[in-house]
């Protein structure tokens, strides 16, 4: 592919069209268990649209938001428009050709696709065999946008009920196919009871596997913890302050899980398995590698096992991201300039898109152009081996 | 302001020992009260109205032990200067600290411990007796020690007149734990109900502490296959990134509006998340449109105004300085925890302060403290 404007988002939202799982999950089988758009009644008796899985309307409440989470592309500049309909979803979010519109206005020359609806919580409800299913028509279809354009880099899904034969064996296809990245929630025993922990032997199988097809494993923002690490949300907020509440707290999750994978004895394991990190923002990194090397100095746990300093390891196999903050940029030399990627967020609520370069411009200030260029597309293009075959002049470089 | 070492420690803790109970709470307890068992391995361990503690509570006394990982298994091994002022004059001394914030240990990190008693009565005379004995006994030997008060969470009521009462005694500040809806039935600290406890620390002019370490589940426990030294490590850091949700919840509550007086110290927080938060925390506010629902301050403006955070390691944190707050970070010394910088406490300000000019480096590492807790 080709740097032509020298921005690579490590973390955008791929959506998949109404049909996806229709089109490829058994009827006989599922019936109205498959993942599908079903017509609901509002609470003023208008009919909309929502998804249902396993049978089941999805999400927060039937009425709240939309049909799908894309209000930085309904030409609404307050973002506060929601599509109620299918029809009313614009082509580029979930078209791979029309989407590439998008990128284009925006600047971005390639982007990594998290989920988007029906599954922003990175899994899907019922039994083993069901999400199984479920998560073969998502890989599947996700990796048509890759089909389309390798400006795309889709995220398969892992089959968390499943044995871990099972596990890696749809990993190796979604990756085959065209997946360049296995989403992970950051710590799946405390998610989905029964699953075994991060730390646990059982995952081994699936390090050795993306550590053998050099594809990193992802987390995202809280990964399937925001209820559990917080103060107990206060009634008395407003819709729109509940909101900052939940999200303006979200460092408090990967700041304890990169710690509790930096300690977990993976990475001394696995020394080429990369992780990385999407919508976490980066500047709290610095706490987290500084607290752990302080750890690790002050007790000795090389006595432990752990030879190499905590933030070496970090450098070594894990990367974080920014998009709209100044205090990370400022302390990018602690967490590692090659450790630093770039992200738009398309199509949410807090997207840079459409205005990317001006936030770049701004967010970047100062900063050398050959960091810039790191930051901005370098690392995520080594990352997820995106074949660069040119760079445009205009381009950091 | 002269001081001979140029530190004030904001964040110190205290051992208390097991006198400090039986002499001070009535006896019609019986075994109720906070007292020393010994074990059938010749360990020692803290029982609290049933409640099984180990002997540092929730410290440590680390930087004290021959294996900063392994703390003393009866008292008799316990450091002299964890619970005992003179010692702990020296050790201060010889680390180059002018001034120490005192805060608990056995009783929790924020007297959770005390507060988790059932009997209003039994939990009140506890709380009064580690209070008392911080006055009496630090209070008293230095006015190096800056001691700061527990309160009762049996009602609001309890607690605003347990600040009344220790403030008059010498308290110059007031420890509270963050969440204390997990501990008892009590409304959530954003609701009005707390107001006249806000105020009432805020009339005193003491400053409102509450330590990193919340109780509930904001903490992740460590994964079972780690060793205890290592599990312990990682308790350490997650305690200080434990402080992000309070300080956000705090920030949007509206409490900082209401008592534009009342100063807030986010202790134990470390420091290299906090720019990073302010930054967020005010993009969401203002992407969310909270801005148009009537705060007259933004979260950072808010914190600017009255909030305070605390350092000891920490490098990163004091390079973003500008964004945090020259006037709203103070050091600390950790004593005697295993994380603490203790002994070697100077060469860690040297480190963290390289190319920090004078002014900023004083207000950091006695300045602002000073002021807070009028030591002048």
């Amino acid at each position: 592919m080709q740097i032509k404007h020298g921005l690579i988002s490590c973390d955008s939202h791929g959506q998949l069209g109404r049909d996806a799982f229709t089109s490829r999950m058994s009827k006989e089988k599922w019936g109205d268990r498959i993942p599908q758009v079903v017509a609901v009644p509002n609470d003023k008796g208008a009919t909309i649209e929502r998804w249902s899985l396993n049978g089941k309307v999805s999400g927060p409440g039937p009425f709240a938001g939309g049909i799908v989470n894309c209000p930085a592309a309904m030409g609404d500049p307050t973002r506060r428009t929601h599509p109620q309909r299918w029809d009313e979803v614009p082509g580029i979010v979930y078209d791979p050709a029309q989407r590439l519109t998008a990128l284009d206005e925006d600047g971005v020359d390639a982007e990594v696709l998290f989920p988007n609806n029906p599954t922003q919580n990175f899994g899907f409800p019922g039994d083993a065999d069901l999400e199984l299913d479920c998560v073969h028509a998502y890989n599947d279809a996700l990796n048509d946008y890759r089909r389309y354009s390798d400006r795309y880099v889709p995220l398969a899904l892992i089959p968390y009920k499943s044995p871990i034969d099972v596990i890696v064996k749809e990993i190796r296809e979604a990756v085959k196919n065209g997946a360049g990245g296995v989403v992970m929630l950051t710590e799946p025993s405390i998610t989905i009871p029964g699953v075994k922990p991060t730390a646990d032997p059982f995952w081994d199988p699936l390090w050795a596997a993306c550590e053998e097809l050099e594809v990193p494993m992802c987390w995202h923002g809280s990964g399937g913890l925001s209820k559990e690490l917080a103060v107990p949300l206060w009634e008395g907020y407003s819709r729109h302050a509940t909101h900052t509440a939940m999200t303006a707290r979200l460092c408090v999750t990967p700041s304890q899980m990169i710690p509790n994978l930096l300690f977990s004895g993976i990475l001394e394991r696995y020394p080429r398995l990369n992780w990385m990190l999407g919508e976490t923002g980066m500047g709290w990194l610095a706490y987290v590698l500084e607290s752990c090397d302080h750890e690790w100095e002050r007790r000795q746990l090389w006595r432990d096992g752990f030879e190499t300093r905590p933030s070496e390891v970090f450098n070594r196999q894990i990367y974080g991201d920014f998009w709209f903050e100044k205090a990370g940029i400022e302390v990018r030399d602690v967490i590692g300039l090659d450790n630093i990627m770039w992200e738009s967020d398309y199509p949410h609520i807090t997207t840079t898109y459409p205005d990317s370069k001006a936030w770049v411009k701004r967010v970047l200030e100062g900063v050398p152009e050959d960091e810039q260029a790191k930051m901005l597309w370098k690392n995520a293009a080594r990352l997820f081996h995106l074949n660069v075959e040119s760079v445009a002049p205009g381009a950091p470089a | 302001m002269q001081l001979k070492h140029g530190v004030i420690s904001a964040v110190d803790h205290v051992q208390e020992p097991p006198d400090i109970w039986f002499t001070r709470v009535n006896s019609k307890w019986g075994d109720r009260v906070p007292r020393l068992d010994r074990q059938a391995d010749r360990s020692d361990i803290w029982v609290i109205d049933g409640q099984q503690l180990p002997l540092s509570g929730a410290g440590s006394v680390g930087a004290m032990m021959p294996d900063r990982t392994i703390e003393p298994r009866t008292w008799a091994d316990m450091p002299r200067a964890a619970w005992e002022p003179r010692a702990r004059l020296e050790a201060m001394d010889r680390d180059g600290v002018d001034y120490s914030v005192l805060f608990p240990s056995v009783a929790g990190v924020a007297g959770e411990n005390l507060n988790r008693i059932a009997d209003p009565e039994l939990e009140l005379a506890c709380i009064q007796a580690y209070n008392d004995w911080l006055i009496d006994e630090w209070g008293a030997a230095s006015p190096r020690f800056v001691c700061q008060c527990l309160v009762p969470l049996s009602s609001i009521d309890a607690a605003i007149a347990e600040v009344r009462r220790s403030v008059a005694r010498g308290h110059r500040g007031v420890i509270f734990p963050s969440i204390p809806m997990e501990i008892k039935a009590l409304p959530h600290v954003n609701e009005p109900d707390w107001d006249p406890f806000w105020a009432a620390i805020a009339e005193a002019n003491v400053p409102l502490v509450m330590p990193a370490g919340a109780p509930g589940p904001i903490q992740i426990p460590p994964d079972s296959s780690l060793s205890p030294r290592v599990a312990d490590a990682f308790r350490a850091i997650t305690r200080a990134a434990s402080h992000v949700p309070v300080m956000v919840n705090f920030l949007l509550s509206r409490i900082l509006l209401r008592h534009p007086t009342l100063r807030v110290v986010f202790a134990e927080s470390a420091l290299g998340w906090v720019a990073y938060l302010l930054e967020y925390t005010d993009h969401q506010f203002r992407e969310d449109g909270v801005h148009t629902e009537g705060y007259e301050l933004n979260p950072s403006g808010m914190f600017h105004r009255q909030g305070y955070v605390t350092g000891w390691y920490d490098r990163s944190g004091v390079r973003t300085r500008d964004i945090i707050g020259v006037d709203n970070i103070m050091w600390s010394t950790m004593f005697p925890q295993a994380t603490s910088s203790y002994p070697d406490t100077k060469d860690f300000v040297t480190r963290s302060f390289e190319g920090v000019p004078q002014d900023e480096r004083e207000k950091i590492l006695y300045g602002n403290a000073a002021k807070l807790y009028s030591l002048n």
